[in-house]
């Protein structure tokens, strides 16, 4: 909340943008077109008034424009978004910083990196109203009232269907089956040490095994697993659907075939030839918080409350591809038909991945030879 | 020789910039976590192995980069062919391309028959720095009288030892120079090494990145991104120490020599290779941009420029046109600054006594990590009292301090073999020092600094590290844009990807070739 005249002009000029950019690109959104006229005729009388908050976020954040229009202009609070790179990179941000934040309110931090943003005092305590729409198994996810759920995705196993079908072989249906010769050098992880996912995949398999899980890993090798150093690198690079792989079993999410969809070429196709394999998903939940040392904490509140509320929740789906945290929100169809529905998903505990990560990093570097 | 007196303070402004966006950035950063346990981690063994891993990865990476960009620098600046001043432009292009889309090009033109691994990565490390081979060295190859290798020639040399004493000689400093920028840019790759990369071919970045990012141990982190900063400075004082073996010659640059006979099978075969090697990506990138799984399509380039963008409406992309708008604004910028800021550095290094060391302390940037400055940035002046982020400075200042070295370095080499004499002359003829300095140094100075405009530019258009941090989230970089698309599922986001990296490619070279060209205008 930075009243000085130089960001309230900027905060103009940048919503100036904004409109100027929906005005051009209208096309595809005629019928919200109304409510930004609205928006703009509102914003210019009382725009002395508005107060701006910062919602620092990864690269991965998005939502609809008109969804963070409207509460613009329902709120009078104007929203900048302040990138913070990737979500690790965010985090060790916002530590470094804690105290005298560089922005107001936090979303993105998971649950691998939350104890340690935690434990440095970077959050101001909050329960949002909200919070009794969470869905049950989340509802006692707020670490003592510090933060909020907003969403949560799992990492899972994808495989391509159709590859499988021409070969003429039942595609894995466990974690031990990727262990197991049939499969042998069919499936490409990430390096835990570079790449999201790929860490998830390795607590998942360290929930999973417990002490046993070198062994597991030892399997993986032996059956000529390929690690990638990037989600990217992987999907793109070695997996047999997402480009000209040989490899047709990848670690990615379970929204990943979904995503296919919405992302192919012209229209929706009906069907997708990728799955997601319900067995050994991890879950990741993200968090929103307020920034301790933030200078209009009611504002922030209002911000956290609004990511929270049914319009943001229920736009989260197709723009992150991750499931809401809310539990009255319906999902798209394209989620109920194509996502990975995770029922018993593997979880460590926060603080146990905190103090343990360098150890299993180090030992899964070990074990692979890297 | 006199000069005139406000030269003696050129390094005042170059010397406050990096004190306010290098020097108070990293003490802002340091003062959060160093202590004096800190110095405890020197001990761990961990960032020494991989230095030494890196030292290795990078000197094969650099020998490669010259092997292939030396006569690549020869043909392209100094024959006289038809679409020269195009090819130059091209060659430009590697460096600009963003990482993520070099790995892919790279994995997808050669297969799996290499895989992750050592030798892709210096392969993907020695494309990348071409055009820093190229345009360094081609600086100053171009000013080279070639008459001076014939009389040697005439005087019973052979044209090896003709070549080793006369050319390769004077060439040297600027030899040294880019082998030291591409060293180092390849000691400190992060991209291509998350990428493509394996135990074999780590660095001191990806370290930093995974200690600070991922285990958030900072003091660790500190403790590698001082070992790099430290191995960086210790190959940029040899450089110097190179460049300071500069003899005299010509700044100007020479005619274009008109290939006859057998030498111009060569430069054509040497000017064919390049474009190959150059542009095989790139044909790759054009190739996924127009396929889908059905086929042929154009609907990842109407996905850009269309009436039904990708992803409109939603805050993920932003509208691909103001991507590139913006991308294009920040290059300039960074033109700019950095032409001003490195063109007094350099200037201040050919006067002062001072010059050795600070030529030393404007490479700096060069041996800092993007996160390190990402980060020390934003707890500098990115919170209150002083938050500039509102104000979009701060993507082309750090583009700006990643450009001023490769300015300085494109050129103290050129300024030093201006004859000095030309001042004492043109004093002598009755000149104010100010317009007797101009005499001297102005042409040089001109096409130098136009050259190295043009290289920062090109910096700006593909930097990735600086920006992510720096960016508003709803105002990305092209870059930043293409590695979110290729961060998702779905083909539209690949294809989309690729149409979106030839954009950037053809924004490259259009810009480059037309700064070259108002460069010989002027």
């Amino acid at each position: 909340m930075k009243r000085t005249p130089i960001t309230v002009l900027a905060a103009i000029s940048a919503s100036a943008l904004v409109l100027t950019a929906c005005g051009t690109n209208d096309s595809s959104t005629a019928e919200s077109q109304p409510s930004e006229e609205t928006a703009q005729e509102d914003a210019t009388p009382s725009a002395d008034e508005t107060v701006t908050v910062q919602l620092l976020t990864h690269d991965s954040f998005a939502l609809s424009e008109d969804v963070i229009a409207e509460f613009e202009d329902t709120s009078g609070i104007d929203i900048e978004l302040v990138s913070g790179g990737d979500a690790g990179s965010m985090v060790a941000g916002a530590i470094l910083a804690a105290g005298a934040p560089t922005a107001d309110v936090m979303f993105g931090v998971d649950n691998t990196l939350i104890t340690r943003a935690l434990d440095e005092g970077v959050f101001e305590p909050y329960t949002s109203p909200e919070a009794e729409s969470l869905r049950p198994d989340l509802a006692d996810q707020t670490f003592d009232g510090l933060v909020t759920p907003i969403d949560f995705g799992d990492v899972c196993i994808n495989i391509d269907d159709t590859w499988f079908e021409a070969e003429g072989i039942a595609p894995p249906s466990t974690l031990d089956d990727l262990a197991d010769p049939t499969y042998s050098g069919l499936l490409v992880v990430q390096d835990p040490g570079t790449s999201s996912p790929g860490l998830a995949f390795l607590l998942s398999t360290v929930a999973r095994y417990g002490d046993e899980w070198p062994d597991y890993w030892q399997r993986l090798k032996d059956n000529d697993v390929a690690v990638a150093g990037s989600w990217s690198d992987a999907y793109y690079g070695d997996f047999t659907f997402g480009g000209g792989g040989d490899r047709p079993i990848v670690v990615s999410y379970a929204t990943s075939p979904p995503a296919e969809i919405v992302y192919a070429e012209g229209e929706p196709p009906e069907t997708v030839s990728t799955s997601s394999m319900d067995d050994g998903c991890y879950r990741q939940i993200e968090y929103a918080g307020i920034l301790a040392g933030s200078d209009d904490v009611e504002a922030a509140q209002r911000v956290v409350d609004w990511l929270l509320s049914v319009p943001v929740q229920e736009d989260i789906p197709l723009n992150m591809f991750v499931f809401p945290a809310r539990a009255d929100i319906p999902l798209p169809e394209v989620f109920t038909e194509f996502a990975g529905q995770v029922e018993d998903p593997e979880q460590l505990p926060a603080d146990y991945v905190a103090e343990n990560v360098e150890g299993l990093l180090t030992e899964w570097g070990s074990v692979m030879g890297r | 020789m006199s000069h005139p007196r406000w030269l003696s303070w050129t390094w005042a402004v170059p010397a406050l910039f990096l004190v306010a966006f290098l020097a108070i950035p990293l003490a802002s950063l340091g003062r959060e976590i160093i202590n004096p346990g800190t110095a405890s981690y020197l001990l761990d063994p961990l960032p020494w192995r991989v230095a030494g891993l890196a030292a290795g990865q990078a000197l094969v990476s650099t020998a490669l980069a010259l092997a292939i960009g030396l006569p690549m620098a020869n043909v392209l600046t100094r024959y006289r062919f038809r679409g020269r001043r195009w090819a130059l432009a091209l060659a430009t292009v590697p460096f600009v391309l963003p990482t993520v889309v070099v790995a892919l090009a790279f994995r997808a033109l050669l297969g799996g028959s290499l895989g992750s691994g050592f030798a892709i990565v210096v392969l993907a490390h020695a494309y990348l720095n071409l055009a820093v081979v190229v345009r360094i060295v081609g600086a100053r190859w171009i000013t080279i009288d070639p008459r001076m290798e014939l009389t040697a020639r005439a005087l019973g040399a052979g044209p090896w030892t003709a070549f080793r004493t006369v050319t390769l000689s004077a060439l040297r400093p600027a030899i040294a120079s880019a082998a030291a920028i591409v060293f180092v840019f390849s000691f400190t790759s992060l991209g291509v090494v998350l990428l493509i990369g394996d135990s074999s071919t780590r660095t001191l970045e990806s370290l930093v990145l995974r200690q600070t990012s991922i285990l958030l141990d900072f003091q660790a982190a500190a403790v590698s991104a001082a070992i790099q900063a430290l191995v960086v400075g210790s190959v940029l004082v040899w450089a110097a120490r190179q460049r300071a073996l500069q003899r005299g010659g010509s700044a100007r640059p020479m005619r274009l020599i008109r290939p006859r006979g057998r030498a111009r099978w060569a430069v054509g075969a040497v000017a064919v290779a390049a474009a190959l090697i150059v542009l095989a990506p790139v044909l790759a990138l054009v190739w996924a941009s127009l396929r889908s799984g059905s086929g042929w399509t154009l609907a990842w380039w109407s996905g850009l420029f269309g009436s039904n963008t990708i992803d409109a409406g939603s805050t993920r992309i932003g509208s691909p046109l103001s991507a590139m708008a913006r991308s294009l604004t920040f290059a300039l910028a960074t033109g700019v600054v950095a032409a001003v800021v490195g063109g007094l550095a350099a200037v201040s290094v050919l006067t002062g006594r001072i010059g050795r060391a600070f030529a030393i302390a404007t490479a700096l940037p060069l041996g800092i990590s993007a996160a390190t400055l990402g980060l020390g940035t934003l707890l500098a002046y990115g919170r209150p009292p002083l938050d500039l982020r509102a104000t979009g400075l701060l993507v082309p200042i750090a583009h700006a301090l990643i450009a001023v070295p490769l300015v300085v370095a494109v050129a103290t080499p050129t300024l030093r073999a201006t004859d000095p004499r030309l001042v004492t002359v043109a004093a002598n003829l009755g000149a104010r020092p100010t317009r007797a300095w101009w005499t001297g140094y102005g042409p040089a100075m001109r096409t130098v600094m136009v050259a190295a405009g043009g290289l920062a530019c090109a910096v700006s258009l593909g930097e990735f590290g600086a920006a992510s941090f720096l960016a508003r989230a709803d105002g990305p970089t092209v870059p930043l844009v293409i590695a979110r698309l290729l961060g998702r599922p779905g083909e539209a986001s690949f294809g989309v990807a690729a149409a979106l990296a030839v954009v950037l490619v053809i924004m490259t070279t259009t810009l480059v070739a037309a700064v070259d060209r108002g460069g010989r205008r002027t």
